[in-house]
């Protein structure tokens, strides 16, 4: 009686968790397996057909490792990008979000609407907006700057110069990214005890002070959160750049990992190579969050 | 915190494999023998819906007790899908297939041989055609439509600045010169990075080419004398300011927009684009000019002989009635209709005969573009390797942005090329 007491303890929230781990399982593990067993191959469209394996150990990490594309341009665009993109996504977050958390409830309500429509917009969609804003002919911004004297549209394209081309796509990326940020810390914002603030004016802390002192320290398991999510997205951005003008391969400059990945696998047929590349984002990103986790809990055991 | 940074590092796997998107694998070849699916692309026709009520009703006619499914795929995930069935086994009997593409699934080994039953037939073929769908000898795509790029121009502009169509390369600038001088807001040519189809013609024209065959090995020749020669040409009109830097990230979606605006004299571009311009622009409707890309010193410049095949694939249950759904549907009556209908050339010479027979001053040019100098691509299933890598794009983007010279970036162009071949 005792024993089959002890069986079902142990068992029972295994059972109950079996359901998730073989959904978990076969959409994540099995993909994942899949993709590192495609990385060692030679894998090409005839080997989708006749269903062959054709194990080449790690040719395709050795040559993806020894070309120049990938540390001169591939990694730096994708590096910098996403690094410039977190830092503005979670800033322009914050800033919103204690702006919404000051306002009164009916502007409160319009701002977060607002706010929430640039994040329901399709990156697809929102894309083409960007592009068609800054397109060198007829776009918004080039009109306005010509204009003020300031352009002239017979002489530049944006999108053919890798330092502008990634300055739209950032736009872009932060506008689709920082209501996410904003909403999150938001309601992390509300927990925060009004007593605190209060102490702290008392004791005559500035604005910049009392986020410094009580906001940050308060909120840094969400700060955590969204900025593990924003390096996660903006690392593999992938809509974002192919749709640009010249971002999908018509311009080796302004590659990611994400589009050489696509292009090797999908436009060349190459799935080997492009599983490898998968393979290397996959393991950036959790190395990345690993750091990030043990020096953010280093500090206050949990 | 072993297990929280457990939990948030799973969270980021989740994430990262939920980015790898899948695709619908699509509905394919059925299991009923009586029965036959067919893949049509999306938009080539705009009547397509009623053509094929009419073939349908042939088909069963002809075929008592079998049925006819045509799908509709959109061109831009056409490939994809493609791909994702074959993987699946899960392909149609019959698809329209983009001629580049023919080799590529031929040699993956989707596609039926169709050289015994085309038989005696493949003399009536438009060579272009046949030579696109040829692999080792083996005829795996059978020709349905076929078009060329020719320059279009803007009659209004060319008035303005008192020129005539030019008939040489000498003169393709000198009109250019005199378009800019009289209008200056206007573009006078148009040069889109990325479209390599419009760059292509000015290779040949100058007898250079992209890539030759010794026996079976393919070699990059985009880095010849006379292929330079051609794109230093072709790029030069962009350098020299005939054209406008926004071009250089154009496609050549983008230089028909550029032309329906009215602001531009002249592009490259299909035979069936030219009544998407006058319904998207009915202003410009009898505005609208056409020429035969020149050759260097007169005559006509081959260009790419773009079109598709109906290929029938290897999961066919019943070949013999995929066969003669092929044979229908590339039968004179339907192969001029459909042509007509979709602003195409058909496929067979008899057929194409009677098409170039026209008056129509837009499409008479087209016509003999088409018929003295159509051309295609190196007919190697490496090939679509070179389009996925986007090679000859970035030949033409990085030269006209000024970023590398036309010797610098032909050479880089045909080691990937050669690389690419290789395998």
């Amino acid at each position: 009686m005792v024993d089959t007491q002890r069986l079902s303890r142990t068992t029972r929230p295994w059972l109950l968790l079996a359901p998730a781990l073989v959904v978990l399982g076969a959409l994540l593990i099995w993909p994942l397996v899949r993709v590192v067993q495609l990385s060692l191959q030679d894998f090409t469209l005839s080997n989708l057909v006749s269903g062959e394996d054709n194990y080449i150990g790690f040719g395709n990490y050795t040559e993806m490792l020894s070309s120049p594309l990938l540390w001169k341009t591939v990694l730096p665009n994708t590096v910098v990008f996403a690094v410039v993109c977190v830092v503005g996504t979670v800033a322009l977050g914050t800033a919103v979000a204690l702006l919404l958390h000051r306002l009164g409830p009916v502007w409160k309500w319009i701002c977060s609407t607002a706010v929430m429509v640039a994040w329901a917009v399709p990156a697809l969609t929102g894309t083409y907006v960007w592009v068609w804003l800054f397109d060198p002919l007829d776009g918004l911004v080039s009109h306005v700057l010509t204009a003020l004297g300031l352009f002239d549209p017979s002489t530049t394209n944006w999108f053919t110069d890798r330092v502008s081309f990634y300055a739209i796509a950032a736009l872009n990326v932060i506008h689709h990214g920082f209501p996410f940020v904003a909403i999150t810390i938001l309601a992390g914002l509300v927990t925060v005890p009004k007593e605190l603030y209060e102490a702290a004016e008392i004791d005559g802390a500035n604005a910049w002070k009392r986020f410094r002192s009580i906001t940050v320290p308060v909120l840094k398991p969400v700060f955590a959160v969204v900025t593990i999510l924003s390096t996660i997205w903006d690392f593999k951005v992938f809509t974002q750049v192919y749709l640009m003008p010249g971002g999908s391969g018509g311009n080796d400059e302004v590659l990611n990992l994400g589009v050489w990945s696509y292009q090797q696998s999908f436009a060349q047929g190459e799935y080997g190579k492009g599983a490898a590349i998968a393979v290397l984002l996959t393991v950036l990103l959790l190395l990345i969050t690993a750091v990030y986790l043990r020096t953010l809990f280093k500090e206050k055991e949990l | 915190m072993k297990f929280r940074s457990a939990v948030v590092a799973g969270a980021a796997l989740l994430l990262t494999v939920s980015a790898c998107g899948s695709n619908d694998a699509g509905s394919g070849g059925s299991g009923d023998a009586q029965k036959l699916t067919v893949w049509i692309m999306q938009g080539t026709n705009p009547d397509a819906t009623s053509f094929f009520d009419s073939v349908k009703a042939d088909f069963q006619k002809e075929n008592p007790g079998t049925t006819l499914d045509v799908q509709f795929q959109p061109w831009g995930e056409a490939h994809d899908k493609f791909t994702t069935a074959i993987a699946g086994g899960t392909t149609p009997d019959v698809a329209e297939v983009g001629t580049t593409w023919t080799p590529e699934f031929a040699a993956a080994g989707a596609l039926e041989d169709l050289t015994e039953r085309v038989g005696a037939g493949k003399d009536n073929l438009v060579q272009g055609l046949v030579d696109a769908g040829t692999v080792d000898g083996k005829l795996y795509g059978m020709p349905w439509y076929a078009g060329v790029r020719s320059f279009v121009y803007n009659k209004d502009i060319f008035d303005k600045a008192g020129v005539k169509p030019p008939t040489t390369w000498a003169e393709i600038e000198a009109v250019a010169t005199k378009i800019k001088s009289s209008q200056p807001d206007v573009i006078p040519f148009a040069v889109a990075g990325e479209c390599t189809y419009c760059a292509m013609p000015f290779v040949w024209g100058a007898g250079g080419e992209v890539a030759t065959d010794n026996g079976g090995t393919w070699t990059a020749a985009i880095d010849s004398e006379k292929a330079q020669k051609g794109l230093d040409f072709y790029t030069g009109l962009a350098t020299k300011g005939f054209s406008t830097p926004a071009a250089q990230t154009w496609k050549e979606t983008d230089l028909l927009k550029a032309f329906e605006s009215g602001k531009t004299a002249m592009v490259i571009t299909g035979n069936w684009t030219l009544t998407k311009i006058a319904t998207d622009a009915p202003a410009l409707k009898d505005k609208i000019g056409a020429f035969p890309i020149p050759g260097e010193t007169g005559g006509i410049a081959p260009s790419f002989l773009g079109g598709s095949h109906l290929g029938m694939f290897k999961t066919a249950k019943n070949k013999d009635l995929a066969y003669k759904f092929i044979q229908l549907m590339t039968s004179d009556k339907y192969a001029a209709q459909w042509a007509q209908q979709a602003n195409y050339f058909p496929g067979s010479k008899t057929a194409l005969d009677a098409a170039t027979k026209t008056d129509d001053p837009a499409v008479a040019p087209f016509a003999k573009q088409m018929t003295d100098g159509g051309k295609s691509m190196p007919v190697t299933p490496a090939w679509g390797k070179v389009e996925g890598a986007k090679t000859l794009t970035k030949l033409i983007q990085s030269v006209v942005t000024g970023k590398a010279t036309v010797a610098d970036a032909t050479k880089t162009a045909a080691t990937e090329m050669n690389a690419l071949f290789k395998g």
